[in-house]
């Protein structure tokens, strides 16, 4: 039985930590908390769904899954040119960067909802079977898949980061942006580079989430919530911060889910990251957090 | 002597309405240390800056017999890097990261290879410290950390704000060493200095610069005899006790 559920707990986590990471790979450059992030998660699960839909028989689903990513990382260049570049050639305040994200996000669920209305469409089944076995121990096949597609691209994003010249310029710009220029590195270059990177994660989460829950307007913003959640208890900016942190609400949220029930859960939840922010406000990766702000 | 490969006409930078920089002209000798001195204010930050693109700027420099692109990035790019003023190393990254960023405009990983060879002959120090956190580096470690960055860049120009700044005296010595062993292997330096004496010693030609125009010019070792710059900048101790010739190898 908890063998079942830590996995289900680990696979909810990772994909808490792809929508994390979005969020904290945007923070750590932009210093905002990026809330667009929510809408184009529902936006890039509609665009998978009906592409799915689209052909008969369906495409395999890592093609849906490339597809989405690249519809999101074109949904987020079109969102940060139409309403974060000219706050930045204007150097405006943060809180202008967090009414805008926020209002493309409603913008986004709204658009959404004038559309294809508040209906749930349920993602076309890819597995034959939703369970399979190893031994004696069941396995949902959906929560599996979701686990090893998530945890591959978070190794991939981690490796990007750490172990690239474009990771290395990301992470310079996110420390100084003017004294990267004197490197030769372009910042506006970079931080398009780093929408276009919280744009694909969108866009796988927002597959993983579709197949997983279904798809709705305010599928995204829901989600979004979690992984802002993770990303400040993790540390806001900090990528490793924020994956750990995902995993650990994963999992903790099934476990209360199964033991108190769905309600009184994210009551907890919440409960707990005030507990945090009040105890540990850098988060867990304290000092790489401290020094981006 | 070689030819300019930078000139400098009627240079111009305001900030907001202040005018810091009215109207300078400079010629920078190739593969030779130039210096600019002046008080704290005068405008020396302000003009490097304008060539690093990093400020908007009037009037035109000529890099390598063509207009000067005005585009902080892109002057890395044609070779002409500045260490700025307070190191300015990458807190966070390591000693190994920050050399690396230097070499952002290097794709060839030979050579990134063998500059980075070459920095840890010149500093083992920091070859000891390669994965350290290069935030937790010494003042003097992070001075040689920035020079070693800005020539991880392989440039043509290497522009120097105020390198001895907060150093202690025997580090000092060791920088300005450094800077003329740098001029000796080809690289054209421009000194950014208040420290007036040991510039004027070490560069070849020197600029003084006060509030934002150029008032004197002329070769160092000319300058450190001149009676004027000497009551300004020097006090009475005119000779060069310090000679740094003396200890370059050759
Ligand atoms: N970012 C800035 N904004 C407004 N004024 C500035 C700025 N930077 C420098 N200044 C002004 O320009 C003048 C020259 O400064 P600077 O070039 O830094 O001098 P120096 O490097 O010779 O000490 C000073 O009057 C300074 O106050
Ligand atoms: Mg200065």
């Amino acid at each position: 039985m908890s063998i079942q559920l830590l996995i289900s707990g680990i696979s909810l986590g990772a994909v808490y930590a792809l929508v994390a990471v979005g969020f904290a790979v945007v923070f750590s450059v932009m210093k905002f908390s990026n809330f667009a992030h929510g809408g184009m998660i529902s936006a890039c699960a509609y665009a998978a769904f009906y592409f799915q839909r689209a052909f008969t028989p369906p495409p395999p689903i890592y093609i849906t899954i490339l597809f989405s990513a690249a519809f999101g990382v074109l949904l987020s260049l079109v969102i940060d040119t139409i309403a974060y570049r000219r706050l930045r050639t204007k150097q405006s305040p943060n809180i202008y960067y967090f009414l805008a994200s926020i209002t493309m996000s409603i913008l986004i669920v709204n658009f959404l909802t004038i559309f294809y209305g508040k209906n749930l469409y349920a993602f076309p089944p890819i597995f034959s079977s939703t369970t399979f076995h190893i031994g004696s121990i069941r396995f949902s096949s959906m929560d599996t898949l979701i686990l090893l597609i998530s945890l591959g691209i978070l190794a991939i994003l981690v490796f990007f980061i750490d172990k690239t010249r474009v990771g290395l310029a990301i992470r310079s710009v996110a420390i100084n942006p003017q004294v990267s220029k004197l490197m030769g590195i372009n910042p506006d270059v970079t931080i398009m580079t780093v929408f276009a990177i919280a744009g694909a994660l969108a866009g796988i989460s927002g597959v993983l989430l579709a197949m997983k829950l279904s798809v709705y307007p305010t599928l995204g913003s829901q989600m979004m919530i979690k992984g802002f959640v993770a990303s400040v208890i993790g540390g806001l900016g900090s990528l490793s911060g924020a994956i750990i942190a995902a995993i650990f609400l994963g999992i903790f949220e099934i476990f209360l889910t199964f033991y108190l029930g769905s309600l009184s859960t994210p009551i907890v939840l919440f409960g707990a990251m005030l507990v945090f922010l009040a105890v540990r406000p850098s988060g867990i990766a304290g000092r790489f957090a401290q020094e981006k702000v | 002597m070689a030819d300019n490969i930078i000139e400098i006409r009627d240079m111009k930078v305001k900030y907001g309405v202040h005018e810091a920089v009215h109207g300078v002209c400079m010629d920078i000798a190739e593969g030779a240390i130039t210096a600019i001195i002046g008080s704290n204010g005068a405008g020396k930050t302000t003009i490097i800056n304008a060539l690093s693109g990093t400020v908007r700027r009037e009037g035109e420099i000529h890099y390598k017999g063509k207009p000067l692109t005005p585009k902080a990035h892109r002057v890395v790019h044609e070779g002409i890097v500045q260490v700025p003023e307070g190191r300015r190393i990458f807190p966070g990254l390591s000693v190994e990261e920050n050399l690396l960023l230097g070499a952002y405009t290097i794709r060839d990983r030979k050579l990134i290879e063998k500059l980075l060879k070459d920095q840890f002959r010149i500093f083992p120090r920091l070859e000891e410290r390669r994965k350290q956190d290069a935030g937790t580096l010494s003042g003097g470690e992070q001075q040689m950390l920035a020079i070693s960055r800005g020539l991880m860049s392989n440039p043509r120009v290497l522009m120097l704000d105020e390198p001895s700044l907060g150093l202690a005296p025997v580090i000092v010595d060791d920088v300005f060493k450094h800077i003329q062993r740098i001029r000796d292997e080809g690289v054209t330096v421009i000194l950014v200095e208040q420290n007036a004496k040991k510039s004027l010693c070490t560069c070849d030609y020197s600029y003084v610069i006060e509030n934002g125009r150029k008032v004197m010019e002329g070769k160092g070792q000319d300058l450190l005899r001149n009676d004027e710059v000497n009551r300004v900048y020097l006090g009475a101790d005119r000779d060069c006790q310090w000679d740094p010739m003396q200890d370059t190898p050759q």
